[in-house]
């Protein structure tokens, strides 16, 4: 009872701090919130694949670069194109790509699906970096027009250099696409994603097709990621190789889903939080944030497999069981 | 020999250099995926290392042949280090988490080396007697990659006699072929795996020392040579040692052909290649069915 | 009319020949026990049917229809279900969820992406019907994998049963089963595939006799024999290699 009362004001709560946060703390803290907002998408997106399905891949910086790109290249060329649509053709770009690959991607699982992906994701890289004359090599596309928010007739925002107004559309639009993907664990074919992660033979034997199923999850976590890197794109204003290709953009994510628990939903956005944390504060002592990130990630491994959300539930387990006992032994004295 | 032709044949033993070298790596990563099951992400890293190494070396001593012979036994010696300490406490939680410790192992082997070493390129001398150019039949070429060449063929026949002629040999290529065979034969594991790791990496530092001195030392060595052998594992099929071979010369050809022709665009053509193959054979192209 | 049948059906793993030339018929609406020593190719046989191996000659009919070969997705939406001997099922979803997996694929329902699952009403009693059947009802929101022996293998079998197919084919369903599980198991299966087709692979020969209408016993890839449960047991080839070993 307790919890039902709680749960709503719980959200509303969070949602006046999201609505004030700029007022609250500043632009600098704004800006490093957007980038929260923007990766806790992305790690949400890669985990719809590696947490509910079981599919590691090594290469979803080509997702995330295929937005940011998509975006980038259609604002720079397209005179006068409008905001969502930029925005939507970020995303197709990425759902294109996800499509094209999935028949490929999805007859082989495992150790090879990782390694084809660590392949392709270079690919991308490569060939941004190489084909200058449209990418803009090493240095990216940059400084492209940003359109204002408008809705016909009735309020047209500006975004350019204005971070507080971004804000506000990032966080609608992450928040929107995290709400997308948490209700698509919820349909019947979530279950199903669920299914495979567990036990792919016996889904097979219900009658589901696995390459197809597969490839619709691939798709969806594909265009979300792209989604994310497309908004990634607009904030900075600039998409490059090393920026939105390169592979840390490609294991960054995972990492934060292996810290936060790959077995929940809400589990990569805790660790994109701790990922955060970290980078901010390594930043400030020391450049050395690969070697943070790795001694974090074999502690992980070793001694919290599932997680933060993993170690909390085994917590709750073990004090349930506590209270249980505590209760049993009052009963019996 | 006419200068087109010439250049044909230069390329290609340059291409079979390059192919060797990879083969030394994909080799220990395949022999490793098929003994135990993981496909070890620090691999490259290890065989940077192991360039780094041999800087170090002659760095201290002024000899080049201590290097080559010193770094990859080092190499090797630090891998049986990384399998007692890590792989191993971690060997039942499954290939995702054999994947993300290697890639955190990788992680931090960089970072560590840009600490000690720093960033930048580190060349790399060879000793008068490989160095120069060689004229063979009228064709002027650089004697170290031929170098390269003989001695990844004197490695490959010492890793065929060691996997053909000694017990431990027998072992892994039973192992191979039947992983839970071995369990039953009462063979001591741990020791069999903690040897195969550390001949795994001792072959990624052969080809660490040997690509040295042609690229000079650099972190970014681990990505750019090493994402060829991971290619390579997977086209070839995991744990297929012929297929690890066929690929690695195939890859080294295209690598040098395609400099020749498309100069920008060579790395794409072994991901399109690898594309290909995998399109037509999931498995790889000497793979078997998991 | 055989609902299932298998003509000449051989199988071998890279030279080791497993079936020769098995000719199964199995009548619509019987319960038909296979049995046989361990190693006679019992779960091959079972393979080659329901499309986990393709067989390497001859041909499986299914209500008349060539289906050698399909895969088994493609059996199951045409009305064909098995469990496995090794317990297989979802082991983190709980046993609600399990099962409302095998009711949403009885109903097609696939690549819905557009409704909560939760708020499937019409699913959601359905599965929960199929709990109370099955006595699974007060193990409702536990994982699979948390589940006694007893009862996951319970959920096992009502996993085959709940895309309600015509023909349902159980390996070994008792194997590991105390006597009182086993006599629950044997009264669930009675009631759960009345006037449904049923083959079994089973050891236990108390479940055989008391369940089948008719046995077929393997031996060695072949068939030794097929009868009524008092013919088989009165066959003295069966006797001699089989039986005799068990003491039966």
């Amino acid at each position: 009872m307790m919890k039902k009362t709680i749960k709503p004001i719980l959200w509303l709560a969070l949602l006046v701090i999201l609505i004030f946060f700029p007022k609250l703390f500043g632009v600098y803290y704004t800006n490093v919130f957007v980038t929260f907002a923007i990766f806790a998408t992305y790690a949400v997106a890669v985990n719809v694949l590696l947490g509910y399905t079981g599919l590691l891949s090594f290469g979803h910086a080509m997702f995330f670069g295929a937005g940011g790109y998509g975006t980038a290249l259609a604002l720079k060329h397209i005179d006068g194109l409008a905001l969502m649509p930029a925005i939507g053709i970020g995303f197709l770009a990425a759902m294109l790509l996800a499509l094209v690959l999935a028949p490929l991607v999805t007859r082989v699982s495992g150790t090879a699906f990782a390694m084809i992906h660590l392949a392709f994701g270079q690919l991308f890289y490569i060939l941004a970096l190489k084909l200058r004359h449209i990418t803009g090599g090493e240095d990216g596309i940059g400084n492209f027009p940003i359109p204002a928010f408008t809705i016909p007739g009735l309020i047209s925002i500006p975004l350019k250099g204005d971070p507080v107004n971004f804000y506000y559309l990032a966080i609608v639009i992450m928040g929107l696409s995290l709400w997308l993907m948490w209700f698509f664990t919820k349909t019947p074919f979530g279950q199903i994603q669920v299914g495979i992660r567990d036990n792919e033979k016996r889904i097979d034997y219900l009658g589901y097709k696995i390459p197809q199923t597969k490839a619709i999850i691939y798709v969806v976590s594909g265009a979300f990621s792209g989604l994310a890197g497309c908004i990634y794109g607009l904030f900075h204003n600039l998409v490059s190789a090393d920026g939105s290709l390169g592979a840390m953009i490609s294991f960054s994510p995972i990492i934060a889903a292996m810290v936060g628990g790959v077995g929940s939903f809400f589990g990569p956005i805790w660790g994109t939080a701790v990922f955060q944390v970290i980078e901010e504060l390594t930043h400030r002592f020391t450049d050395r944030v690969e070697l943070v990130m790795g001694v974090i990630l074999i502690l992980v491994v070793m001694f919290a497999p599932s997680g933060i959300t993993g170690a909390v539930n085994t917590m709750k387990m073990k004090w349930h069981a506590y209270t249980a006992s505590k209760a049993k032994m009052e009963k019996t004295s | 020999m006419d200068p087109t032709t010439s250049m044909y044949v230069a390329q290609g033993i340059h291409g079979i250099a390059y192919g060797m070298v990879l083969f030394l790596i994909a080799s220990g990563l395949t022999i490793i995926f098929g003994m135990m099951g993981i496909l070890n992400l620090a691999h490259a890293a290890i065989f940077m290392l192991s360039g780094y190494f041999c800087y170090q070396i002659i760095a201290m001593t002024g000899s080049f042949w201590l290097g080559l012979v010193l770094a990859p036994i080092g190499t090797g010696i630090f891998g049986i280090f990384l399998e007692r300490v890590f792989m191993r406490s971690i060997r039942a939680s499954g290939h995702l988490g054999e994947l993300i410790l290697t890639l955190g192992l990788s992680m931090v082997i960089l970072g560590l080396v840009k600490v000690f070493w720093g960033t930048q390129s580190l060349p790399m001398q060879v000793p008068e007697i490989i160095q120069g150019m060689v004229n063979l039949g009228g064709l002027e070429y650089p004697i170290y990659r031929l170098f390269i060449i003989g001695m990844s063929l004197v490695v490959l026949v010492l890793m065929v006699l060691l996997l053909y002629k000694t017990r431990l040999g027998k072992i892994v290529r039973a192992a191979v072929s039947d992983r839970d065979m071995v369990n039953a034969l009462g063979i001591n594991i741990p020791v069999v795996f903690m040897l195969v790791f550390g001949v795994g990496c001792w072959l990624a530092g052969i080809a660490g020392v040997a690509i040295a001195p042609i690229l000079t030392v650099f972190p970014g060595l681990a990505d750019q040579v090493g994402m060829d052998a991971f290619i390579v594992v997977v086209t070839g099929g995991f744990g297929s040692l012929a297929g690890a071979f066929v690929v690695s010369i195939i890859f080294g050809l295209l690598s040098s052909y395609g400099i020749q022709f498309l100069s920008q665009l060579a790395p794409v053509l072994m991901v399109i290649f690898m594309a290909i193959v995998l399109a037509i054979r999931p498995n790889g192209l000497f793979g078997v069915k998991e | 009319m055989n609902i299932l049948e298998t003509k000449d059906l051989h199988h071998d793993f890279s030279g080791l020949k497993v079936l020769f030339g098995i000719n199964l018929q199995i009548e619509e609406g019987e319960r038909h026990a296979v049995i046989g020593p361990n190693g006679a190719g019992k779960t091959t046989l079972f393979n080659t049917i329901t499309g986990t191996y393709h067989p390497s000659k001859g041909k499986v009919f299914f209500k008349g229809k060539d289906i050698t070969g399909y895969k088994p997705h493609k059996l199951a939406r045409i009305g064909m279900g098995r469990s496995f001997q090794i317990t297989s099922t979802f082991t983190r979803l709980t046993a609600f969820q399990n099962i409302r997996l095998a009711i949403l694929a009885k109903h097609g329902i696939r690549f819905n992406l557009f409704r909560h699952v939760d708020k499937m009403k019409d699913i959601t009693r359905e599965t929960e019907k199929m709990l109370e059947r099955v006595n699974l009802i007060n193990e409702r929101n536990v994982p699979a994998g948390l589940l006694s022996y007893g009862k996951s293998r319970a959920l096992e079998i009502s996993m085959a049963m709940a895309t309600d197919p015509e023909l349902i084919l159980l390996d070994e369903f008792a194997a590991g089963m105390s006597r009182d599980e086993t006599h629950n198991a044997v009264a669930l299966i009675r009631k759960m595939t009345e006037g449904k087709t049923v083959v079994i692979i089973e050891h236990d020969m108390d479940v055989v006799f008391s369940l089948a209408d008719r046995i077929t016993v393997l031996h060695y890839g072949k068939i030794l024999a097929t009868g009524k449960p008092d013919d088989i047991r009165d066959n003295q080839d069966v006797k001699d290699a089989y039986l005799g070993d068990l003491q039966v």
